[in-house]
């Protein structure tokens, strides 16, 4: 039993997994274009960002899936999405990519603004042209400071990639609560967290590795 | 002919005149020191010479050519930065990039522009400023290894290894301890003795006396007196020099 079991959850991670690597794929590049976007000096740009930025953040993740996957079908008459295993995970991986999207946004805002104006202003007076300025000078300074608010917010993701299940997105908590029904067995269900937290642990040592790299300055 | 000309610049911020029309020539090997309170707009010329700030009023022009005209201003970014690297800046906090070793940051912003065959000069000429600098032993590290007085020694170079025909200083010793102002003063004095043109703006009058050729006094966004530095210095003429001159000294 322990063998089918684990088996079966691990095939329901790896779901659990690809949602995670797509999200991250997506979201973290979308998420410095919203960042340049609420930080715009175009009211016409800054204004309506901000705007969506504090819906989705204001709101939760598991209402954001349904809204997403059930609200084009109720309100535009067209179920975007079809009723297939993989329409249902589209829409999940379109409602992750947007929501951690909104919040890297606030995270690379914070570490862009935190940047000292004497850096920028040192690359002027040396002639640098303001894309040389970013990417020669502040890009990775930012990216030290956001390392450890980045490494938060995706094991965050890890843990909220089991809300998919309210549109029936297969991941590992499904398929563990799939043998109380089918063997009145609920183990399962409480062996799923040993393979997140396994996957977490992994994830902590990969970003210690990353801040240990970006040591060397201050 | 004076290799810089500044006339009748102007500067305001929100509703607050920071510059009323600064006028001054500085000749081609000379040191001008700024001296003045707080507040007195020295730091504003500084950076409306450096283009961080644009002059509302007023023209900058050096070596015969008009950077500057606030009645029709370079706002085109790629201009501006051609026009920046007429004059160095030296600030304050000194502002070096924290990622990059003492070398790297004097020599990253002269390889941007540089093709493979001048890279190896850039390099060779960026380690000799660090050693004219006393810093031959500290090029490899980075600037957190490095004292405060050692940092504004690489800031020196960096602002150098661009060739500028004009080096400013923006209160260079404000920022160090006591004990370190005095190395950083002396490159500074070598710097004079090699014939850089120079606009020192300090707080240490004996060093704007000894250094300069001409020294400034500023106050209210106006030069109140400007003469050779050792007669303004010892025996100023104006009677709000005198005040600001004696007030230091209590």
């Amino acid at each position: 039993m322990f063998y089918t079991v684990t088996l079966s959850l691990l095939e329901g991670f790896l779901g659990t997994i690809k949602l995670f690597a797509l999200t991250l794929v997506f979201s973290l590049p979308l998420g410095l274009l919203v960042c340049f976007g609420s930080m715009s000096k175009a009211a016409i740009v800054k204004y309506p960002v901000r705007f969506i930025i504090w819906i989705i953040r204001g709101t939760p993740l598991m209402l954001q899936l349904l809204v997403i996957y059930y609200g084009p079908g109720i309100f535009l008459g067209v179920n975007v999405w079809g009723s297939s295993t993989t329409g249902r995970f589209i829409a999940a991986l379109v409602a992750f990519v947007i929501n951690y999207a909104c919040y890297f946004s606030e995270i690379y805002r914070g570490g862009i603004q935190s940047i000292p104006v004497g850096q920028y202003e040192a690359g002027q007076v040396l002639g640098m042209t303001k894309k040389q300025i970013f990417f020669k000078v502040i890009l990775l300074q930012v990216i030290k400071r956001i390392v450890p608010p980045i490494s938060n917010e995706v094991i965050t993701l890890v843990k909220d990639t089991s809300l998919a299940r309210v549109i029936a997105v297969y991941e590992i908590i499904w398929n563990g609560q799939a043998f109380i029904k089918s063997s009145g067995i609920i183990w399962p269900l409480f062996y799923t967290g040993a393979f997140y937290l396994i996957f977490s642990g992994l994830l902590t040592c990969l970003f210690g590795y990353i801040e240990k790299k970006l040591s060397y300055f201050r | 002919m004076a290799i810089l000309e500044v006339r009748d610049l102007k500067k305001k911020f929100d509703n607050t005149q920071i510059l009323k029309g600064i006028s001054f020539d500085l000749e081609d090997g000379q040191v001008i020191s700024i001296i003045g309170s707080s507040g007195s707009g020295k730091t504003t010329l500084l950076r409306c010479l450096n283009f961080l700030e644009l002059a509302d009023e007023g023209t900058i022009t050096v070596k015969g050519q008009q950077l500057f005209d606030g009645a029709s201003p370079v706002t085109n970014a790629n201009d501006l930065r051609k026009n920046r690297l007429h004059f160095g800046l030296v600030f304050q906090q000194f502002n070096l990039f924290p990622q990059y070793t003492a070398l790297e940051n004097v020599t990253l912003a002269p390889l941007l522009d540089a093709d493979s065959s001048e890279k190896a000069q850039i390099i060779e000429n960026g380690k000799r400023l660090l050693d004219q600098m006393g810093l031959s032993e500290r090029m490899d590290n980075y600037p957190h290894q490095l004292s405060g007085g050692q940092q504004q020694r690489v800031a020196i170079a960096r602002a150098l290894a661009l060739k500028p025909d004009i080096l400013c200083f923006d209160e260079p010793t404000s920022a160090l301890d006591p004990e370190l102002t005095g190395e950083v003063l002396k490159v500074i004095r070598n710097l004079a003795d090699q014939k850089t043109t120079m606009i020192i703006v300090t707080h240490e009058m004996s060093f704007a006396r000894d250094v300069a050729d001409i020294a400034i006094f500023m106050d209210d966004g106006m030069i109140v007196e400007k003469g050779p530095a050792r007669d303004l210095i010892e025996n100023p003429k104006e009677e709000r020099t005198r005040q600001f001159l004696s007030g230091l000294s209590k």
